[in-house]
């Protein structure tokens, strides 16, 4: 498999990812950088003291220097300092948050693939029914209902209406105690933020199959004799999936965006929280380092989804 | 008896041929017969047609001024959410929010029609760029999309618009400078493929002028295409925008979203607080904004069905 075609498409495209990273954290460092306000405004720093703190900290170099020192640094994974915090390095915080969001986004990313590849099998081998026409119409409001929505039913379903009806006995507990969290605190944003891209994935496996279904080998299948069950899953689903694999990145993409409001909805201690924490207090380092995480992940899962691609469909060749 | 029985075929033969060859319709009459036929994307259009007209009479006429506080008072605004005189309740400002929420049908249609309007000009012009020269400028061009799409797109448009500074223009611009890449690949594809077919060789044959032949010949034909995806970026950029007010960053006072008004930033809260002390301010805008979004799907794969029958699904 690994021709050596594919060992130059798999380089062309970590230069790529190069590439995009570098170009989004300057473009980010940049745009941070020209905001107006400084990380000190709550020292209530004036004057000489103020220019002394920029100084000390480099923020009164021009920017690219700025920016090429701390490229330096991120190099070798130490995206620097705090600047809200004093002094608190940003990498064990960021790569702590890291593990969060990840167990968080890899949640989601099961429900929505099993949930939305179920419901597409099942919608194709019922066409046209009724159950088609329901699975249809709920993944298409599915999509449309924004995660944040979902979440705040099910907050005031799960977190305020169940604690009210059991008195307190059982409940999902709205405030997010350890750094970590645990599987019934991860529970519902993960369904949450799951549901909402599994509409999409309901969709695509449902068309997907449909396809596959009027392929002659299907029909060789079924002249054979086997049963319905056996074609769908064992002959059909398999080449199904190679249109759903091919939507992965898209949907990791969005995943990470609603991941950002989910954790700033639910209080998760994670990179989407600390994002918007950070620039809102002027915290540019740890803005930038999980931007730079982001888009390096994005990257990432992009070309392993396309290397997985390849992988199942010998028609590809890169 | 068989003299009937003819009469009859021969009518049943007349009528049919009235169907089968029925008369020439252009592609937009073909295209409206069959969204006519569409349930549901009839059922989207006839709230999208509501949503407008709330929006319209927003514009003159609102129960109470948005921004207005007071207007009940403030013991009353979260203790007991609806009355008569504020069907949805109050912030604890005490604002109307029915007020604010018909605001907010104006922000999410300026904010969708705007920022489907910019993305239009970019993506087209880039896409035409690159599929009508094809060469360096193609390759360059989609290997800068292709950067694009490795980007948390919600990340961008909210460091974006924080640099652009608040304001309904330079929402759209940041919602914009992230959702132009599918208009622009979608519109490089199809210049590509029209510019091989046989009535534009025939039109470079003729000798047309390559301007000409880019603005008569290929891009009425991708024009189908084109408009499915325009109302495509509409519903993206409402829920963008939507995103970025519910997390406190985007439209503020005094203007309102619904967003905003479903993340409690107006009064200074958290989301959950609200969710917790007066639900039902949480629910009214996100539910307006669901039904939005879900008619705006369903009328725009009734257009993808009717005006784009070639794409499939």
């Amino acid at each position: 498999m690994l021709t050596r075609g594919t060992l130059i498409y798999i380089g062309q495209r970590l230069l790529l990812i190069a590439f995009t990273v570098l170009a989004v954290s300057f473009a980010v460092f940049a745009a941070l950088h020209s905001l107006p306000g400084n990380p000190f405004v709550n020292e209530k720093l004036h004057g000489a003291e103020l220019a002394a703190q920029m100084h000390l900290y480099g923020l009164d170099l021009p920017i690219p220097i700025q920016y090429w020192n701390w490229l330096k640094g991120a190099i070798h994974g130490d995206f620097g300092v705090s600047l809200a915090i004093l002094n608190e390095p940003i990498s064990p915080i960021v790569f702590r948050e890291f593990s969060v969001s990840l167990m968080l986004g890899g949640a989601a990313l099961l429900i929505t693939l099993g949930l939305g590849t179920v419901l597409g099998v099942i919608a194709a081998a019922r066409q046209n029914t009724w159950v088609d026409y329901t699975l249809t119409t709920f993944a298409v409001i599915g999509y449309s209902v924004p995660s944040f929505v979902l979440a705040s039913v099910f907050i005031l379903v799960f977190g305020v209406w169940l604690f009210n009806v059991t008195h307190g006995a059982f409940y999902y507990p709205l405030n997010w105690t350890g750094t970590y969290g645990t599987i019934e605190e991860l529970s519902i944003p993960a369904i949450a933020l799951g549901l909402y891209t599994s509409g999409q994935v309901t969709r695509i496996t449902r068309a997907a199959m449909l396809d596959v279904i009027q392929q002659d080998y299907i029909r060789t299948a079924r002249a054979k004799g086997l049963r319905q069950r056996i074609v769908i899953l064992r002959h059909a689903f398999r080449n199904a999936l190679i249109p759903v694999v091919s939507i992965a990145g898209p949907l990791i993409i969005t995943i990470i965006v609603g991941s950002v409001v989910i954790e700033n909805l639910f209080g998760i201690p994670g990179l989407g929280k600390e994002f918007v924490e950070s620039i809102l207090r002027h915290d540019y380092n740890i803005a930038i380092a999980v931007f730079t995480l982001y888009a390096a992940l994005i990257g990432v899962a992009n070309l392993l989804v396309d290397i997985a691609y390849a992988a199942i469909d010998p028609r590809i060749r890169y | 008896m068989a003299t009937v029985v003819t009469a009859q075929i021969a009518e049943e033969d007349a009528t049919q041929g009235g169907v089968l060859v029925r008369e020439q319709v252009g592609l937009w009459r073909d295209g409206l017969r069959r969204l006519r036929r569409n349930k549901l994307a009839l059922a989207g259009a006839f709230y999208l047609i509501f949503i407008v007209l709330v929006a319209l009479v927003a514009f003159a006429w609102t129960p109470y001024k948005p921004s207005a506080q007071n207007v009940c008072p403030v013991e009353f605004a979260y203790a007991d959410g609806i009355s008569a005189a504020h069907p949805f309740g109050c912030d604890p400002l005490g604002r109307d929010i029915l007020s604010q929420m018909m605001q907010g049908a104006q922000i999410s249609l300026i904010v969708g029609v705007g920022t489907s309007l910019i993305v239009c000009v970019v993506g087209i012009s880039v896409g035409l760029l690159a599929g009508f020269s094809r060469g360096v400028l193609d390759a360059v061009i989609s290997t800068v999309i292709n950067a694009f799409y490795g980007v948390p797109y919600l990340l961008l448009s909210l460091v974006l618009y924080l640099v652009l500074g608040p304001g309904l223009l330079t929402i759209m611009i940041a919602i914009s400078a992230t959702s132009w890449m599918d208009m622009a690949r979608l519109v490089r594809g199809q210049a590509l493929s029209i510019r091989e077919r046989e009535f534009v060789e025939a039109a470079r044959a003729s000798g047309t002028r390559q301007g000409r032949i880019l603005f008569t010949h290929i891009f009425p034909n991708a024009l189908g295409p084109i408009i499915v995806q325009a109302t495509f970026i509409i519903p993206v950029a409402i829920l963008t925008e939507a995103f970025l007010s519910f997390l406190g960053v985007g439209i503020r006072p005094p203007l309102f979203s619904w967003g905003a008004i479903a993340s409690g930033s107006n009064t200074g809260g958290t989301p959950l607080n609200l969710l917790q002390s007066a639900p039902w301010i949480v629910l009214f805008p996100s539910a307006a904004l669901s039904v939005t979004l879900l008619a705006f799907n369903f009328f725009g794969d009734g257009l993808r069905d009717a005006f784009d029958p070639r794409q499939k699904r």
